[in-house]
C-alpha cells in the first residue's frame, strides 16, 4: 500500500481550513494546516506536501501571493503543483489587479466555496500527471 | 462651523467706501480687512483666507473681474460678492461665471450691505455642510462596500464548504430527506449570497466603481450577445425569442459588460413570466439622437397599480407567493446602469397580453454623424 499523499492547506478562516480537512480527508489525503502565511511556509519545509492550496486575500492582500513566491523558491516548491483560492468577485473593484508578468506559476485558481468534487477532481488531476 | 467671528474682506480704491463698509460690518460682530487695490487685496485673503470678498468692479491696476477669477480659484468656500458703480446684466453674468456669488450695485445702504453679507455667509455655511455629508456619504459607501464584501460574504463562503463537506462525508449515508433539507439550506444561502452580491454592484454603480468604461460599443453586438446568452433558457422553456432589428444600429457609448447584463436581465425575467409557446420580441426604433430597443413578451403582464414600483429594491409584484425568487434588484441594477449611461428605462404592460420594457440610449453622435454623411 503506499502512502497517502499530502496537501498543505493555508487559510487564515479556521472554519474554512477545517470544512475543507474533511473533504481532502474524504478523498483518501493527509492534510496539513496552517493559519498564517508565515506558518505556512514552514509547514511546507517540514512537512514537503505533494500539493498546496493557499488563500490569495490573508490578513493582509497579497499576502497568499507572498506565500507562493516564497514556497516557489524552496528547493522541493519549483514543481509541486500549487492552488490559490479566491474569494474575490471577478467582477468587482479587484477586476484589474493582474499578477505581474514574471509571477511565479500557479497551477490552478479556484473560487470558494468549492465544490467537494471538483476540488477532489483537481487535485487527482494534478498528482497522477 | 467655526467659532471665530466672521472675516470679511473689501477691496476697492475709493477710501470712503472702505471705511464705511467697515463701521457698517463691524457693527454687525464681523471682523473687516481692506485693501485699496488688487495685489494687496489678493495678498491680505491669501495670507487670512476671509469669509466673503466684496471686490469693486472698476479699479486702477488689476480689475476686480481678475480678482475674483483668482480667488475663486485660491481659496475653497470663499464668497465672492462683485460691487459696482455700472451695474449691467452682462458684467453681472460674467462676474457668477468667474465664480462670484452675488453682486452689490453702488451705492448701497448699510443695511443692504449687511444683508447681502449674511446670504454670503450662509450660502458658505450650506455650501461647507453639502461638501462634509457628501464625503460623509462617499466614506460611508466606501466602508459599506469594504463590510459587506468581506464580513458578510465570508461566513457564508464557510457554510457553503461546510455544506459540501457535509455532502462529501456523508452524503450517500444520509436519507433523503435529510439531504433535501441540505439541499434547501444550499439553494437559500446561494440566494442570500447572490442578493449580497447584486446590492454590491449597485453600491459600485453609485460610486463609480462598476459600469465605468465609456467605450463606443455596437448596440447590435450587445443585443447579439444578449441572445445568445439567453437563448438556452428560451429553448428549455419553449419560447420563441425574435429579433427585429438593422445590422447598421448606431454605436453608443458605454460599458459593454453591463449592458448586456441589463438585456439578458430583463429577457431572463420575460422568460419567467411567459408561458410556453410564447414570444419574447427584440426591436428598435431610431429618433435623431436617441436609440430605443423594446423587449415585449406575451407573459401575464404586471397590474397597472403595480407597475409604478418595479424598479424599486425588492419589489415583488406577487408579493410573497412570488414563484420565481429572484435578488429582487435586477430591475434596480438595469435602471440604475441605464440612468449611468445617460439612456431611460420604462415599461408597459396589459395584464393577460405582456410587457414591453423599453431601453432608451443616447446614441453616439460622431457616429451617427458619420451613418448620415452621403456615402
Amino acid at each position: 500500500m503506499t502512502a497517502k499523499k499530502k496537501i498543505l492547506l493555508i487559510d487564515d478562516d479556521k472554519d474554512f481550513l477545517y470544512a475543507t480537512k474533511l473533504i481532502l480527508e474524504k478523498g483518501g489525503y493527509e492534510v496539513f494546516l496552517a493559519e498564517d502565511g508565515k506558518s505556512g511556509v514552514e509547514m511546507w519545509k517540514s512537512v514537503s506536501p505533494d500539493l498546496a492550496i493557499i488563500d490569495m486575500m490573508m490578513e493582509t492582500w497579497g499576502e497568499g501571493f507572498s506565500v507562493l513566491n516564497k514556497i516557489r523558491a524552496t528547493d522541493t516548491g519549483k514543481n509541486t503543483p500549487l492552488f490559490m483560492l479566491s474569494a474575490v468577485d471577478l467582477q468587482g473593484p479587484y477586476q484589474s489587479y493582474e499578477p505581474p508578468a514574471e509571477f511565479p506559476k500557479v497551477n490552478r485558481v479556484l473560487h470558494k466555496p468549492v465544490k467537494a468534487e471538483d476540488l477532489l477532481r483537481f487535485i487527482a488531476q494534478e498528482l497522477s500527471a | 462651523m467655526e467659532n471665530r467671528k466672521p472675516l470679511i474682506l473689501i477691496i476697492d480704491d475709493e477710501e470712503s467706501l472702505r471705511d464705511g463698509c467697515r463701521q457698517a460690518l463691524e457693527k454687525s460682530g464681523y471682523t473687516v480687512l481692506a485693501a485699496g487695490e488688487g495685489v494687496e487685496g489678493i495678498k491680505i485673503a491669501r495670507e487670512s483666507i476671509p469669509d466673503i470678498a466684496f471686490i469693486d468692479l472698476k479699479m486702477p491696476g488689476i480689475s476686480g473681474m481678475e480678482i475674483i477669477e483668482i480667488l475663486s480659484k485660491d481659496i475653497p468656500d470663499i464668497v465672492l460678492i462683485m460691487i459696482t458703480g455700472y451695474a449691467t446684466i452682462l458684467s453681472a453674468v460674467e462676474a457668477i461665471q468667474k465664480g462670484a456669488y452675488d453682486y452689490l450695485p453702488k451705492p448701497f445702504s448699510p443695511e443692504q450691505l449687511r444683508s447681502v453679507a449674511r446670504r454670503g455667509l450662509d450660502h458658505r455655511s450650506l455650501k461647507i455642510e453639502t461638501r462634509r455629508l457628501r464625503e460623509e456619504k462617499e466614506r460611508m459607501e466606501k466602508s459599506f462596500i469594504t463590510f459587506v464584501s468581506h464580513e458578510m460574504r465570508s461566513p457564508l463562503v464557510v457554510i457553503r464548504q461546510y455544506i459540501e463537506s457535509l455532502k462529501a462525508i456523508a452524503g450517500d449515508r444520509f436519507d433523503k430527506d435529510v439531504t433535501d433539507i441540505i439541499e434547501r439550506c444550499s439553494v437559500r444561502i446561494q440566494n442570500l449570497e447572490e442578493m449580497i452580491e447584486h446590492w454590491l454592484d449597485l453600491s459600485r454603480i453609485e460610486n463609480g466603481t462598476l459600469a465605468q468604461k465609456k467605450d463606443l460599443v455596437s448596440l447590435s453586438r450587445i443585443i447579439a450577445r444578449s441572445v445568445e446568452d439567453m437563448a438556452p433558457v428560451c429553448r428549455g422553456r419553449e419560447i420563441l425569442l425574435e429579433t427585429h432589428a438593422p445590422d447598421n444600429l448606431p454605436d453608443i457609448i458605454g460599458d459593454e459588460e453591463s449592458l448586456v447584463r441589463v438585456f439578458t436581465n430583463i429577457i431572463g425575467n420575460a422568460t419567467k413570466y411567459t408561458p410556453e409557446g410564447g414570444k419574447i420580441t427584440i426591436s428598435t426604433e431610431r429618433e435623431d439622437y436617441y436609440i430605443t430597443v423594446s423587449i415585449s413578451d406575451t407573459g401575464s403582464g404586471i397590474p397597472e397599480d403595480k407597475l409604478p414600483f418595479i424598479f424599486e429594491p425588492f419589489f415583488r409584484v406577487r408579493g410573497k407567493e412570488e414563484r420565481h425568487r429572484g435578488s429582487g434588484l435586477g430591475l434596480t441594477f438595469c435602471k440604475k446602469i441605464m440612468e449611468s449611461h445617460g439612456g431611460e428605462i420604462c415599461a408597459t404592460s396589459k395584464q393577460g397580453e405582456g410587457t414591453t420594457f423599453m431601453l432608451k440610449f443616447p446614441t453616439d453622435l460622431s457616429s451617427t454623424g458619420v451613418s448620415l454623411m452621403p456615402s
